[in-house]
């Protein structure tokens, strides 16, 4: 429905970024990118939102945390990934008790390319994942929605 | 032996008797089912009254002849007890009574005929109803109870079958009480209910409940000298003395006695300590003190005596200590943490609510003091008892223990709650009360305010108690408590009546109480205004509130089943939500330590904190009570 | 109104009230922008909204939440019944305490920190106004000799004027339930990461739909008092009400969040004592 569209509110989660993306996510809510204008807002807590935005990697310590925070999001919901970070890991793909990417514990909708990507991009980014909302409503009908185990995916290795 | 008699009779003298039967019979075995038949007969005895509707009874003069007698009897247990406990206050304070009997019984007395003994007109019925309905099933719940307070109370105290005389007779010392029109009669069953919530409140015989009784028995005997004093005047004035004659006459010093006297029984301040102190004894004795007997006493007298007071300055006054006393209270509940202090002080405030209706005495007045008595003493048993299921069950009564109780004894926790929502809520009868109350004042500036600052302090305790035992767990394990059947049964019956009066609160408005008042105001002057108010209450439209509930209810019901056991979620705790946890307050901390948050409630000890507003409330309610008797002079 | 038919004016308050509410609800969020140099979401962004949540997955903590969810709304609209039918005032602000209360208790039943001292912050907000409105329908009874809400309307001579004092009182409690600063304790309407939205944090979906939609009831019920103020002429009291809208937006907007217990120690001696002043003169 239209209206989905219109209102998309947002939930920020920092993921072991290195604040380079949350920076300029936060850049989208001044007056200059004003993103209410399209109704989004940005909310401070899952239960009330519909996109879920992940700035960095993940890794094992917050791996429990994001999928929390992901599962307390009602349907339909979707997932914005920020940054190379956010895509692979990044530059902290190869870190000891890094995971990898958001889509490793989480189905992820888009991903924002950029080291940090712009606010403007970041803007498209979560405009998309809201028409990608319609989507997931329609598979939540068909039954066919993604749950997740709350289970940690393995355990961090002993250093 | 006409009916009116056998009645009066059985509801004055049966409870005695019964309660006698009880305390010989040998073990639980007997005493139980002696114990349910006495309730019932009260109970049945009660309604029978109340279907034959309202009488007078003029006791012979010879039985009359005998009273001095039984009130020498009564001061003499009072003195001898003031021995027993080594306190000279008690024995200075019945031999001041003595003294003031033996003078009034020299006195000429001239017996008139017309001035019947026991008075039985609809307010009386309405209170006797309250007593030997309300008081029979608490004495029921005292079954149970006590069966498991034999096991885990104190060691020294009494025994149970003691406990059960005063507990029964009680019902019948205050079914006189209020049926008495002599005030000679009334004196003695004023000091009978002293004597009885001493005994009750000294059960267990440790060293607080000693204090405790100890404080109940002068407060309330310096309320009994007050109204033997009220007796004598009007005797020496009028050669007899009767409620009746008092109204008629209007002689305000013997009113201002008699108010005096409410107040302590009442638990008005300064006078509030003895009620705070009676929460040491077994809780079936708090529950039949704070709703049906004892405090309600006072307020009845001032109910009764309300024309006498209406539209004098001693009536604004015993307003203005009523209003004083509904906000202090309030606030003072507010920094308790104590389930049964907080349901204490709700009963001072309630108890001034309704003085200062009776006192304000205009037709709304007059019909919200009734209705409140009603919907109070109901609701206030059922708390009690409440309180009294939880407190075996935890083994506590601090309100900061009760979180998570909905999980550990489900029912009574819904049964509090609705007990609780029944004081403040729509469509229950305590709020009906308290807007016409509201309406009532509106002509007397400080009342207003007081009352005013008071309600919006009540909602504050009750919604922090309520949140407080309601949490729910997420996926939460009910487990059904343990609770004998005579608990459980007496709190259910008392749930039926709360909503059962809820569903009837504006027939029996309109019907029964409104036509009450107004054949109680049809000889007195009323100003214009205040039979508008009356008026437009009466015309409340009711039909668009129990429309929406009648809609609501079903929908609610519906949504609320429609919810699936995947639709419920972990509560939101920034995902370091601790898996498997059974508090959901539990939380991932540093090293992956499981913590658990608390959240307390505000109590606002600075602002209302029990010591220091009891420090400076007590000198201004005695003051205000200097100043009711000395508007008198004026 | 109050002329027509009764059944008529109640199904016309349920269903049109909302959307009154929800337009100034827009209104104000546009207006917030534009005061903050920024664009703002389109006028009918609160109805999307609402949509969007009632379509949402009904998820909740437990289902106790719900029927506190369902009071309140109920509550509120009774309320707004109440006085379009023309009814007793003072019942109709106790329903609008109860209201308020359901949503104190919803907030209370769930086991979550952030919605438990939410719900606290809720019930001091409520002592610290309460006084005030009850003493404003005292000031009104004292003028008119009726507590009725139709004889208010009815009444030949402005409120405001002999009630200069009580309605900048008024102003401060409308702050308080319109959730603006330096009043937003329990939630706001801004600040949505701040103690996460307080109160109504567990709620969501549909759910949190129907606190909204009770707001769009609460605010129209704000408008409808302060229009009550000027009742003789209608324009001129819903150009009141325009000025004072304004003004709340423009504090909220220039203010800083304060603690509670300013906002008790302000609202208990500075708000109460002009309603308690103007009171007095009214009874002398
Ligand atoms: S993508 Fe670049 S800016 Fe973003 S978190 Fe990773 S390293 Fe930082």
């Amino acid at each position: 429905m239209n209206c989905r569209e219109k209102s998309p509110w947002i939930v920020h989660f920092n993921c072991n970024s290195c604040n380079g993306c949350d920076i300029e996510f936060l850049a989208c809510l001044t007056p200059i990118y004003d993103v209410e204008r399209f109704g989004i807002v940005h909310v401070g807590n899952p239960k009330h939102a519909d996109i879920l935005v992940v700035s960095g990697a993940v890794n094992h310590r917050n791996v429990r945390v994001l999928k929390n925070v992901y599962e307390q999001m009602p349907s339909p919901k979707a997932v914005v990934a920020l940054g190379a970070c956010g895509a692979t890991g990044g530059i902290m793909a190869d870190c000891y008790n890094v995971l990898g990417g958001v889509n490793q514990v989480i189905p992820v909708d888009v991903l924002v390319p950029g080291c940090p990507p712009r606010p403007e991009a970041i803007m498209d980014g979560i405009l998309q994942a809201a028409r990608l909302l319609n989507v997931h409503q329609k598979d939540r009908h068909a039954g066919a929605e993604v749950r997740l185990t709350l289970q940690p995916v393995s355990e961090p290795e002993k250093v | 032996m006409h009916l009116y008699t056998f009645l009066s009779l059985l509801l004055i003298f049966g409870p005695l008797i019964f309660g006698l039967l009880v305390m010989l019979a040998p073990g639980w075995r007997y005493k139980t089912p002696v114990i349910v038949l006495s309730a019932l007969t009260i109970m049945a005895g009660g309604i029978l009254l109340a279907l034959q509707g309202p009488f007078t009874l003029s006791i012979d003069s010879g039985l009359m002849k005998a009273l001095p007698l039984i009130e020498l009897l009564i001061l003499a247990i009072i003195i001898y007890i003031g021995f027993a406990i080594k306190k000279m206050l008690i024995i200075g304070l019945g031999i001041l009574q003595l003294a003031i009997g033996l003078i009034s019984d020299m006195l000429p007395h001239s017996v008139q005929a017309h001035v019947p003994t026991l008075k039985v007109d609809l307010l009386a019925v309405i209170m006797v109803l309250i007593v030997s309905v309300i008081g029979p099933l608490i004495v029921m719940y005292a079954i149970g109870y006590m069966k498991r307070y034999e096991v885990h109370g104190p060691e020294q105290m009494r025994s149970t079958g003691l406990f059960f005389f005063f507990l029964i007779g009680f019902l019948g010392v205050m079914n006189g009480l209020v049926m008495s029109n002599d005030l000679k009669l009334l004196a003695i069953f004023w000091e009978l209910t002293t004597l009885c919530s001493f005994m009750l409140i000294g059960h267990d015989k440790t060293e607080d409940a000693g204090e405790s009784a100890y404080r109940a028995l002068w407060i309330n005997s310096l309320g009994g000298a007050a109204l033997m004093l009220a007796s004598f005047l009007s005797i020496s004035a009028s050669g007899s003395a009767s409620l009746d004659e008092l109204v008629a006459v209007g002689s305000l010093l013997p009113l201002a006695l008699i108010c005096l006297a409410a107040f302590t029984k009442s638990a008005q301040l300064p006078f509030q300590s003895w009620l705070l102190g009676a929460m040491v004894a077994p809780t079936p004795v708090s529950a039949l003190l704070h709703s049906t007997t004892m405090v309600k006493a006072g307020v009845y007298l001032i109910i009764r005596l309300a024309p006498g007071l209406g539209g004098t300055r001693m009536g604004q006054v015993v307003a203005i200590a009523g209003a004083f006393t509904f906000a202090l209270a309030s606030a003072m509940a507010i920094s308790q943490s104590n389930g049964k202090k907080v349901l204490a002080y709700s009963t001072i405030a309630n108890l001034g609510l309704i003085i200062i209706c009776a006192a304000i005495h205009t037709p709304l007045a007059y019909a919200a003091a009734i209705l409140l008595t009603c919907f109070h003493a109901i609701s206030k048993a059922m708390l009690f008892l409440c309180v009294g299921t939880i407190e075996q069950g935890i083994g506590s009564r601090d309100i900061e223990d009760m979180e998570g109780l909905m999980r550990k004894m489900p029912i009574t926790t819904v049964i509090a709650i609705i007990g609780m929502v029944s004081m403040m809520m729509p469509p229950f009868g305590m709020l009906i009360g308290k807007w016409m109350a509201l309406e009532a004042v509106i002509m007397s500036p400080l009342v207003l305010f007081l009352l005013i600052m008071g309600s919006a302090l009540t909602v504050v305790f009750w919604s922090k108690w309520i949140g407080r035992i309601q949490t729910v767990a997420y996926h939460p394990v009910y487990k059904i408590e343990d609770v004998p059947f005579s608990m459980f049964a007496t709190k259910g019956v008392l749930l039926l009546g709360i909503i059962a009066a809820a569903a009837v609160v504006v027939p029996l408005f309109k019907r029964v109480i409104s036509p009450m008042a107004m054949a109680m105001f049809s000889e007195t002057v009323v100003t214009s205004r205040s039979w508008d108010l009356m008026n437009s209450a009466s015309a409340f439209i009711e039909w668009p509130l129990f429309f929406m509930l009648a809609l609501v209810v079903p929908v609610l019901f519906l949504v609320v089943r429609g919810i699936k056991k995947s639709h419920i979620r972990q509560p939101f705790l920034c995902g370091e939500n601790l898996e498997g946890a059974k508090t959901t307050f539990e939380f991932r901390t540093l090293m992956d330590k499981g913590e658990s948050a608390r959240i307390r409630s505000y109590y606002l000890n600075p602002l209302f904190g029990e010591a220091h507003l009891t420090a400076w409330a007590n000198p201004i309610a005695i003051a205000l009570i200097f100043i009711m008797f000395g508007v008198i002079s004026k | 109104m109050i002329m027509i038919d009764p059944v008529i004016t109640a199904l016309l308050a349920i269903f049109a009230v909302p959307f009154i509410g929800a337009f100034l609800v827009g209104l104000d969020r546009k207006l917030t922008a534009r005061m903050q140099s920024r664009i703002g979401p389109p006028l009918l962004q609160p109805i999307y909204d609402v949509i969007k949540l009632l379509h949402k997955e009904p998820i909740v903590v437990n289902r106790v939440q719900i029927i506190y969810a369902g009071l309140h709304l109920i509550f509120m609209v009774l309320c707004v019944v109440l006085l379009a039918l023309g009814q007793d005032m003072l019942m109709a602000l106790f329903i609008l305490a109860f209201s308020t209360i359901s949503l104190i208790l919803g907030g209370m039943s769930v086991r979550s920190p952030y919605s438990r001292i939410g719900s606290q912050r809720e019930i001091m907000q409520m002592l610290s106004y309460e006084p005030i409105l009850i003493l404003m329908l005292v000031g009104i009874y004292l003028i008119n000799d009726s507590f009725m809400a139709r004889d208010i309307l009815a009444s030949g001579k402005p409120l405001l004027l002999s009630l200069p004092l009580i309605f900048p009182a008024f102003l401060m409690v409308m702050a308080i339930k319109l959730q603006k600063s330096p009043f937003d304790f329990s939630t706001s309407h801004h600040g949505h990461q701040e103690i996460i939205k307080g109160i109504t944090l567990e709620y969501s979906g549909p759910f949190l739909a129907i606190l909204e939609i009770t707001h769009w009831y609460e605010i129209f019920l704000l408008f409808f008092i302060i229009t009550m103020f000027w009742a003789t002429s209608i324009p001129v009291g819903l150009l009141i009400a325009a000025v004072c809208f304004f003004c709340e937006i423009l504090l909220d907007n220039i203010m800083a969040r304060l603690t509670w217990p300013w906002m008790l120690r302000f609202m208990w001696t500075v708000a109460l004592g002009l309603a308690v002043t103007n009171v007095l003169w009214l009874y002398i």
